[in-house]
């Protein structure tokens, strides 16, 4: 069987699984609706501070949904051991990685891009001339939560207190994705300043593609039994 | 106790006389930073502080390159040594950022009049800390041996290859702007000659503490790990009395 092909059924499986369930997509939707409702209550009703902090209040709550994505898609193996069959089928472990990334990537850019205007709506920004660059800033942003999120989410998969030790590991190795994220964002919105984009645009590429090499590499350590 | 255990126990007499020369050079380096070196030209004696603050910050970094670097060792070839060696250079690498944060908070209190300040360096010992305390975590979390040494090598890994990142985001973050060069050696600020020679001693002293501990808590490790093999022993087979197992 070809790796690819490997990759791309263990994606299948979690997405199709998802499909079925709608356990993360009722979750993770909501939860990114409320997350932003709750800190535009927070800021007040200043409508410039709303509008500056729009791009900041998405990707918190973006970073917190692939928290539960990821966790969620482990949970889900977990039970009746459907992951440590998983492990002893002829599927190298980095194709499971990859395609567990894969599924939680594709997830989490369709979140992305929903939340995308429930903000800019609800934090009355303006999407301004540089819109459709904010579709590869969140495609980027979400690789980079999710690269780290699905290894760690392996890792706490069978530990004490999960739910509350990934973020806790995840939340400062995501800092310079989450930082950069915003700034692109930030600058994309409004007037924009694509220069200014492009800058954070290739940071994030820069995590994006160091952390596939590395997490790819280093997952069957995490998965071992 | 017999004596043959408690002589395993005691720290040997080289690292005593090694400890010694640390406290010495100690206090040159104290007085070279506190007495001998000019006071600067715009923060007056406060630059004294940086001696302290800067040879810790750097060693602090250097410990964790090195805790990444036992850990991929330890994933290599799965020697429990390694996984020790990586523990002993965490620790020393949390307490020494731990320290340079509060290093950092004395020297911006009066030159910058405020306790923190988001400055690049400043930030990125912040996160390390933070991700420290999350390596220790997941630790104390795992009881079998192998599955924590190999899990929190992962987690090593990943901290280390973070930093750079983290220092670039947190250096753009501070300009507000991503074209700005990077110059890692204090952004080019010319030092009279006598401050270079301080602080390059107090970081070599610096140097010579961290390594001290790191042996004598490699040493420790070890013992841990013979009195955990020693006590596994005893559990399995009972009947066999003072069965020393070495790892």
């Amino acid at each position: 069987m070809n790796d690819l092909y490997a990759v791309w059924l263990v994606a299948r499986k979690d997405l199709l699984q998802e499909s079925r369930s709608k356990a993360v997509t009722v979750a993770t939707l909501f939860f990114s609706a409320v997350t932003l409702v709750v800190i535009a209550f927070a800021i007040g009703q200043d409508t410039r501070l709303l509008r500056e902090a729009a791009m900041g209040a998405l990707w918190v709550a973006l970073a917190f949904a692939s928290v539960i994505s990821a966790a969620q898609s482990y949970q889900a193996d977990l039970e009746d051991g459907a992951f440590d069959a998983l492990l002893t089928t002829p599927v190298p472990r980095p194709a499971v990685y990859l395609g567990k990334l894969l599924a939680n990537w594709a997830f989490m850019v369709v979140l992305g891009l929903v939340m995308l205007p429930v903000t800019i709506v609800l934090y009355g920004a303006e999407a301004g001339p540089h819109w459709p660059w904010l579709i590869p800033t969140i495609a980027l942003g979400t690789l980079g939560f999710a690269l780290i999120a699905v290894l760690y989410a392996g890792l706490t998969a069978n530990l004490r207190a999960r739910e509350s030790l990934l973020p806790v590991l995840m939340f400062p190795v995501v800092v310079p994705i989450l930082l950069a994220a915003v700034r692109a964002s930030g600058a994309l919105v409004g007037i924009g300043d694509l220069e200014l984009a492009t800058g954070w645009l290739l940071l994030l590429a820069g995590f994006d593609l160091v952390y596939v090499v590395l997490c790819t590499a280093i997952y069957h350590f995490v998965v071992e039994e | 106790m017999t004596t043959e255990t408690r002589g395993r126990w005691e720290r040997p007499m080289w690292m005593k006389a090694w400890a010694a020369v640390i406290v010495a050079l100690f206090a040159v380096g104290a007085y070279l930073g506190l007495v001998w070196s000019p006071p600067d030209v715009n923060q007056g004696n406060l630059i004294r502080i940086m001696y302290a603050h800067v040879s810790i910050a750097w060693i602090g970094f250097v410990a964790v390159g090195f805790t990444a670097l036992f850990a991929a060792l330890f994933l290599w070839r799965s020697k429990r040594m390694d996984d020790v060696r990586a523990v002993a250079s965490a620790e020393m690498a949390l307490l020494f950022s731990s320290l340079t944060i509060i290093g950092g908070m004395t020297y911006s209190r009066p030159t910058l009049n405020t306790f923190w300040t988001w400055d690049a360096k400043l930030t990125l010992t912040a996160l390390m800390v933070a991700l420290l305390v999350g390596y220790f975590i997941v630790r104390s979390l795992i009881d079998d041996p192998v599955r924590r040494g190999r899990v929190s090598a992962v987690v090593a890994i990943v901290v280390a290859a973070s930093l750079p990142f983290n220092y670039l985001a947190a250096e753009w973050f501070r300009t507000l702007h991503p074209s700005r060069s990077i110059s890692l050696d204090g952004s080019g600020v010319t030092m009279a000659p006598e401050m270079l020679m301080t602080l390059l001693f107090n970081t070599f002293v610096a140097g010579l503490v961290y390594a001290w501990f790191m042996v004598d808590r490699v040493r420790l490790g070890r013992l841990e790990a013979q009195l955990e093999a020693e006590r596994q022993a005893h559990e399995a087979v009972p009947s066999t009395e003072g069965g020393v197992v070495r790892v």
